[in-house]
């Protein structure tokens, strides 16, 4: 029994190094994916856009998060930049946009045909600190090795509790329209 | 061969203990559940260096200059006025019918760079001048914990000569103000500003006026809300002449969209920092205050 008790150790061992070995290699990661985002009223079209999205997806579980800097947003107008991070994001309190979730019905085998496939994440978006659980479709795609992402969705303002203040409520629209866009290489 | 056993088992020892460490992340994920991808996706990563925006919300604390610029390619213009005297009374409507308007354009080059005009009533002066963000407040990776901004100002006294007869020069008509200013965003809500300032005049009204002159300002902005907040300001000069006072204005920052109103009660008249660092008689303690506003709007010129 006392001989017996360090192989098992070792065998132990191997198999979790060997899984970690195994679990790692299923991490795919971006860390420049491209978030823009427009708000469209009859009054003004507002745009902006940032390259600096991080995101990462667990292979074998379909698990997946993302993570944007509010502040690397930039639009057209240095002032509309200046009140998006001051008065409407408050991106020096909340300086991060997030999603973290699971894709619904992953298998990696399948959507690895080289073809775009329709997907869903289900899990939790944080916009200006306050989270709503959401639903997102988009689609995914296998390409040389990499996961290709790309999803419309909308974000109510009011839902993130960002506050518009009556003067300009004709100018920004009550839904904003996002769109995202990532290659994940693996980790 | 009990010596090669216990050599064997000190081999095995050190395996066991080197995979242990290499799959250490395993165990926290394979025995702990799953680490957050978050944490997977910031690890290493450095929080980046961000310089520190809207320390101030206008170009101005009050008077003085803050550290904020036009954005490049932003036309900023700036109409001000400085009314009579409070204490004139209700004949003047508390100097209400005595106004002084200054008429500004700042263009910015870059986003740290602008280059100035204006025309003030008040002794027909015009005003060249130009506004560098030497130093940026950062914070992350590289963080600096203030922002040196440079500013100079040359002013141009527009009025007739007092005695045509003699032989004036144009150079008597100038005068010029450089200062650093220096600023630091403390939190959300509170901005301070200290600005060493130097004056140097052509000519002088007296053999006693000095052509060179020092003073040191301090203001500040305290935020209400996100669109209203209460601005301070006060020049000392180093010395201070006896017939002079030193100018202390109070006032609040206003913003309503694509502009922002800056509404004060000031001692000095003047909006040109000549007048009102080095040039001021009012007395707050006897009451010659001026009311006052600043109402600057934004042009974006060129698009980024």
């Amino acid at each position: 029994m006392q001989k017996k008790a360090p192989w098992t150790a070792f065998a132990l061992v191997l198999i979790l190094w060997s899984q970690h070995v195994e679990l790692s290699a299923q991490q795919f990661l971006a860390r420049n994916g491209e978030v823009s985002f427009t708000s469209s009223t009859p009054v003004e079209d507002i745009a902006a856009s940032s390259k600096q999205m991080s995101c990462i997806l667990d292979a074998s579980t379909g698990a997946f998060a993302f993570q944007i800097p509010i502040r690397s947003f930039h639009f057209e107008k240095a002032l509309m930049e200046e009140h998006f991070n001051e008065n409407y994001m408050e991106s020096a309190q909340f300086p991060n946009g997030i999603f973290k979730g699971n894709f619904v019905n992953w298998n990696a085998a399948t959507l690895k045909d080289g073809k775009p496939h329709p997907l869903e994440a289900r899990g939790e978006l944080t916009i200006h600190g306050v989270t709503v659980q959401r639903t997102i479709s988009g689609t995914i795609t296998w390409k040389d090795g990499k996961w290709v992402m790309q999803a419309q969705f909308k974000v109510p303002t009011a839902a993130h509790e960002i506050a518009i203040p009556d003067v300009v409520k004709e100018k920004i629209a009550k839904e904003i329209q996002v769109n995202v866009n990532a290659t994940l290489t693996a980790k | 061969m009990h010596l090669f056993l216990v050599k064997t088992i000190q081999a095995y020892r050190l395996v066991v203990f080197f995979l242990a460490l290499t799959c250490a992340p395993s165990l926290h994920t394979g025995l702990l559940g799953q680490p957050d991808l978050l944490d997977v996706l910031n690890e290493g990563v450095d929080e980046p260096a961000l310089p520190v925006t809207a320390t101030f919300k206008d170009t101005r604390i009050v008077n003085g200059q803050s550290n904020e610029t036009p954005a490049g390619g932003v036309l900023h213009f700036v109409i001000a006025h400085r009314f009579g005297r409070i204490n004139e009374g209700a004949y003047a409507l508390w100097g209400l019918d005595n106004a002084t308007m200054r008429m500004a354009f700042d263009y910015g080059i870059t986003d740290r760079f602008s280059l100035g005009v204006a025309r003030n009533t008040l002794g027909k002066t015009y005003e060249g001048s130009l506004k560098a963000r030497l130093i940026r407040q950062k914070t992350g990776s590289q963080s600096f914990p203030f922002g040196v901004t440079w500013y100079s100002v040359a002013m141009c006294d527009g009025l007739r000569w007092e005695n045509p007869d003699r032989e004036n020069f144009f150079s008597s008509r100038l005068s010029y103000v450089h200062q650093l200013v220096l600023t630091r965003k403390w939190n959300e809500s509170l901005s301070l500003a200290l600005t060493p300032s130097y004056l140097h005049r052509n000519l002088v009204a007296t053999q006693q006026d000095e052509h060179d002159r020092w003073a040191v300002g301090v203001g500040g902005r305290y935020k209400i809300s996100s669109r209203f907040s209460l601005n301070a300001e006060y020049f000392a000069q180093i010395p201070k002449p006896t017939s002079l006072s030193n100018g202390l204005s109070l006032g609040v920052d206003i913003e309503t969209g694509g502009h922002v109103f800056q509404l004060h009660v000031t001692n000095a008249r003047a909006m040109f920092e000549r007048g009102f660092i080095f040039e001021t008689p009012g007395s707050w303690l006897k009451g010659d205050l001026y009311f006052g506003f600043n109402l600057s709007r934004v042009f974006t010129v060129r698009s980024r």
